[in-house]
Order: C-alpha cells, then structure tokens, then sequence
C-alpha cells in the first residue's frame, strides 16, 4: 500500500494530463461538431474526418512541407550539433568561455529567439540585409518570400536547437574513457581513425538518443509559424502541426484539427519507430538518456 | 619545421571556424539587448544605411518602462507565481514518485516505469490541443489550474530522483525503519535532504519548462489577466510590430533570468539534462 501512495499524485498527473489526452485526440477525431441554430451539436462520424482530409489539397501541400522540413532540418541540426560538439572538445586556453557561450541560445526560449530573428531577418530595415548590404548582396525579402520563409524558419530553429543538442553530444563525448583514445594513440591511428573506431561507436547511443528527441521535436515545431508567418506565405510554412493548431482555433473545425494531430502522431511514431530499427543495433536496447 | 608549420595551421583554423560559429551566436543576442536600451528612430538610424553605432548600446531606459506600462509586469508576476507553484508542487510529487520506484518492489512496478519513460517520450506540444479541450470540459480553461497542474508530473524529474534514491545505501534506511521513523519520515527527513544537487538540477529544469513554454500558455489561459511572459511577447511583436525597442527590452528581460539561472547552476542544469555527470 506504501508504494502506491507514494506513487499515486505524480502516476494521477502522468496518465490524466500526458497519456489520456492522446486518447481524447484520437476519440475527438471521430467527432464531427456543428453549430447549426447557435446549438453545439456533436455527431460521431467514424473515419469521415479523414476522408475529407484525402480530397483536401491544403493538408496535402502541408504533409509535403512537413515531410520537407524533416528530411532537412534533422540531419542538419545532427551534423552541425556534432561538429561543433567534435571542436569544442579540443583543448585551448578559452574553451570554458567559448563553451559557455556556445550554450547560450538553451537559454534563449524559442518565442524569444523567433522575435530577435523576425526583426532581425526583417526585409526593410533588418540586421541581415544591411549586413549582406556591405557585401554587395541586394537586400532578401526572406520571411515574407514563398521560397526563402521555411529556410529562414530552418535557420532560426537551427540556432536554437544546435546548442541545445550538442549539450548531450558534447557530455556524451566527455564521457568516453581516454584510454581508448591513447590506447588509439600507440596504434598510430590517424584522427579520422580516432573518429571512425573510437568516438563514432562510443557515442552511437547518444547519437541515436539526439536524433530520435531532435525528430520528435521538429514534428512539433510550430512558435516560429504563428508568431511570424502564419503559415504562409502562400502555405510555405504550413506544417502540420500548425494546419492542425489553425484548423481548430482559427476555423473551430476540431475533428479537421484533430485528425490532423492523431496523423502527425502516428507519422512520428513510424519515422521514431524506423530510425530506431535501422539505427540501433540487435538486442541493445535503447538508451533512454 | 613543416610539421610546425601544419600544426599552427590546424590551430588557425580551429580558431576561425569557433570564431564565425560564436558570431552567429551571440549576434541576435548582442544585437537586440544593445537596441533594446535605444529609441525607434535612433535603431532605424544605425540600421540603414548600417555602421558600426547598430551594435553599440544606446542609454535610454524609455522601451524599458514602456513596456511596464503596457502590462509586461502583471505578466512577469504571473509567471512567477506559475514557476515557483510548478517548482515546488513538482519536486514534491515526482521525488516521491522517485522513492516508490527506487525503495520498494511492488505489483505492476516495471509496468508503471515503462509507461512514466512513456510519458516523456510524448511531446507536449503534440497532445496540447486534445489537452485544451479537456481543461474545458473540467471547467479549469482560463484559470492558473490549467498553467500548473497539468506540468506538474514529469517523467524525466522521476527518473532523475529515482537514479539519486538507488544511490542510498540501504542500512541507513533500516537503521531510520528500526528507530521507528514512518516511511515518509524516511522520505522527507533521511532521503530529500540528501538530494540536494539532483533537486538544484531538477527545480531548475521545471523553472525553465514553465519560464520558456509559449504554446500550453496561449492557447490554456487566453485572458490577458493570466498571460505568461512568452504569450505577452509574442502579444507584443504583433501588437507593437513597429515598436522595435519595446519588442528587444521584452525580450531581454524574459530571457535574462533562465540564463542567469542557468549560468549559476550549469553543471546540475547539465547533469540533469544529460544524465552525465559533470566534473
């Protein structure tokens, strides 16, 4: 009995407010609600929340961006955050101050950050086109540009998240016994031997552990979408998230919004559940953290 | 000598790349505290055509009370409140959470485990819409209810607290046991007191979900008399899309605490985070 009551308010708050409401989602898909007359009138439809979404090319164009936006923005963030994190691990006179303040957008919260970059990034008076101005470079319409808006969303989340990555990789670097590297050392490995026998299969776990939390962050990604574009412009940024978070507060069509979530859910799911296949080596569970 | 020469090499170039990489950094961060302490027409001045005076700082504190004016305190008081709440309230429940799982063997217990991991695997964005709808229909929408009690458990802070508590040798607890101290007097006075850098890490990382979280706060609390500080940001930058300075001045005050948090206490935040321990 001791145990449970322990146990009991935080496993109450886990399954009301963490694992419930992804069942309520599910549940609430299958709903259609319509307000004819000023009267609330809820109407379980089955599936047909989805087969709207089949014939609507909004959600389309939006699962294409999403798709986009993953096939980019991971591998890039994983590249950038271990590159850093592979110079950061040399040794100098600075590297505690360079580190630290290599950290500082993990303290930077994304509405923060979406803002500086909004203005910054802004076409007429912005930093970056005086910056490029100097240069020679005409100045960039950027986020109000059908073509330029989701890289400059890709650049702003990157600048956030890259910091925030290369925390775990750089503690999973410290953590590799240095033996292994002098043991390397008197084998006359050269670096990329170094990095290709020793760093790559001693940090693989931590790697996948990034690249899996980094997906599912991406996947959700959607502060720089409403504070700046909206989605727009002409839906460039429309995720799905974001069509799934419009689609509800905008238009009030909750089984739209929610069918939309339940598909990004369960697209999660599969692209976490293969990276993980492919990634992870037979019977070697998966490192939590 | 060529040797010399190819290591120096690989040294300036180590030094260039950390160099650009730190620009690119530091320069939003630089760039809006700087503007933040200027006027409107004095940042536009600096910007076009652009010299060196748009990264030096001004000396108004204008944009500062401004923004005071215009609500930003009641929102930083709120989300003082909702912080210190979700710090205090979170410890509690999840280090007792911790202590179940890491001193008894009971029913069901790796079952429970496994769905707590769960639990934070599941982006909190993802399950924020179906989470409105369900503050609605218990009538918490728009209170401090719907701000606090759905952040409280978290399953990363019970598996924090549960590493620390297996750490704990077993005789002590027998000896407090056998002395006639309950099991929770075990907990709060043997255990918790022990916990001091896990619960620095823990409370740190629980202020900064509820300093920095945007999106739960907008769409839970929508009245202006609840706003957390990230919802009256982005408030601002639409609201006050031309008013640059305020927009900076907003920014850096809500951004300076976490990092002076953070800063202070960086190896607990790290540990933590990470579940490597810092040397």
């Amino acid at each position: 009995m001791v145990p449970y009551l322990f146990l009991a308010p935080a496993l109450i708050g886990t399954i009301a407010f963490k694992l419930y409401p992804i069942f309520i989602g599910f549940w609430e898909s299958l709903i259609y609600t319509s307000f004819s007359g000023g009267v609330e009138k809820r109407i379980f439809v089955w599936f047909e929340n989805y087969q709207y979404l089949f014939d609507d090319k909004i959600f389309w164009k939006s699962l294409e961006i999403t798709a986009f936006l993953t096939i980019i923005i991971n591998p890039l963030q994983i590249a950038m955050s271990l590159g850093l994190a592979l110079l950061l691990m040399r040794k100098s006179k600075f590297i505690r101050i360079i580190r630290s303040l290599y950290l500082l957008p993990i303290g930077i919260a994304l509405p923060i950050a979406t803002i500086i970059w909004g203005l910054m990034l802004d076409p007429n008076q912005g930093l970056i086109n005086g910056l490029i101005g100097v240069f020679g470079i005409p100045p960039q319409p950027f986020l109000v540009s059908e073509n330029q808006a989701l890289w400059c969303i890709i650049a702003i989340a990157t600048w956030k998240g890259v910091a925030f990555w290369m925390l775990f990789l750089l503690a999973g670097l410290e953590d590799i016994p240095k033996q292994y590297y002098e043991a390397a050392e008197i084998d006359g490995a050269t670096p990329f031997q170094k990095f290709r026998y020793v760093t790559l299969p001693q940090l693989k776990r931590t790697i996948l552990f990034v690249f899996v939390a980094d997906t599912a962050a991406n996947f959700v990604l959607m502060v720089p979408m409403i504070i700046l574009t909206k989605g727009g412009p002409l839906q460039s940024t429309n995720v799905l998230i974001y069509e799934g978070y419009r689609s509800g507060f905008y238009y009030q069509d909750w089984g739209r919004s929610l069918s939309i979530i339940t598909i990004l859910t369960v697209i999660t799911l599969i692209v976490i559940g293969l990276q993980l296949l492919f990634l992870s080596e037979r019977n070697e569970g998966i490192k939590v953290k | 000598m060529i040797m010399h020469f190819k290591r120096q090499w690989s040294v300036y170039l180590w030094y260039l790349i950390i160099f650009i990489g730190l620009i690119i950094t530091i320069l939003p961060f630089w760039w809006g505290v700087a503007a933040s302490f200027k006027s409107n027409s004095e940042i536009f001045k600096d910007l076009a055509p652009i010299n060196y005076k748009a990264f030096l700082p001004g000396f108004s504190l204008d944009s500062y009370f401004a923004i005071f004016e215009n609500d930003f305190g009641r929102s930083m008081l709120n989300t003082f409140f909702v912080s210190i709440t979700s710090v205090a309230g979170g410890l509690l429940i999840n280090s007792m959470a911790g202590f179940a799982f890491a001193q008894f063997r009971f029913k069901g217990d790796n079952i429970i485990f496994g769905f707590v991991l769960l639990s934070f695997a599941v982006p909190a964005d993802a399950i924020a819409i179906p989470l409105f709808k369900m503050m609605r229909q218990i009538g918490w929408f728009d209170t401090f209810y719907a701000l606090i009690i759905p952040m409280l458990a978290n399953g990363l802070i019970i598996f924090l607290y549960r590493q620390f508590f297996l750490g704990i040798p077993k005789e002590l607890i027998e000896a407090a046991r056998v002395d006639g101290l309950s099991w929770f007097g075990v907990f709060w006075r043997i255990c918790l007191p022990l916990s001091v850098p896990v619960t620095l890490g823990a409370g740190l990382l629980l202020f900064v979900f509820q300093w920095e979280s945007y999106l739960w706060p907008l769409i839970a609390a929508p009245s202006p008399e609840l706003h957390l500080i990230q919802v009256t940001l982005g408030r601002f930058s639409t609201e006050y899309e031309m008013v640059w300075n305020q927009q900076f001045a907003a920014s850096s005050i809500a951004g300076f605490l976490p990092l002076v948090f953070i800063y202070m206490f960086q190896k607990q935040f790290v540990s933590a985070l990470t579940g490597v321990e810092q040397k």
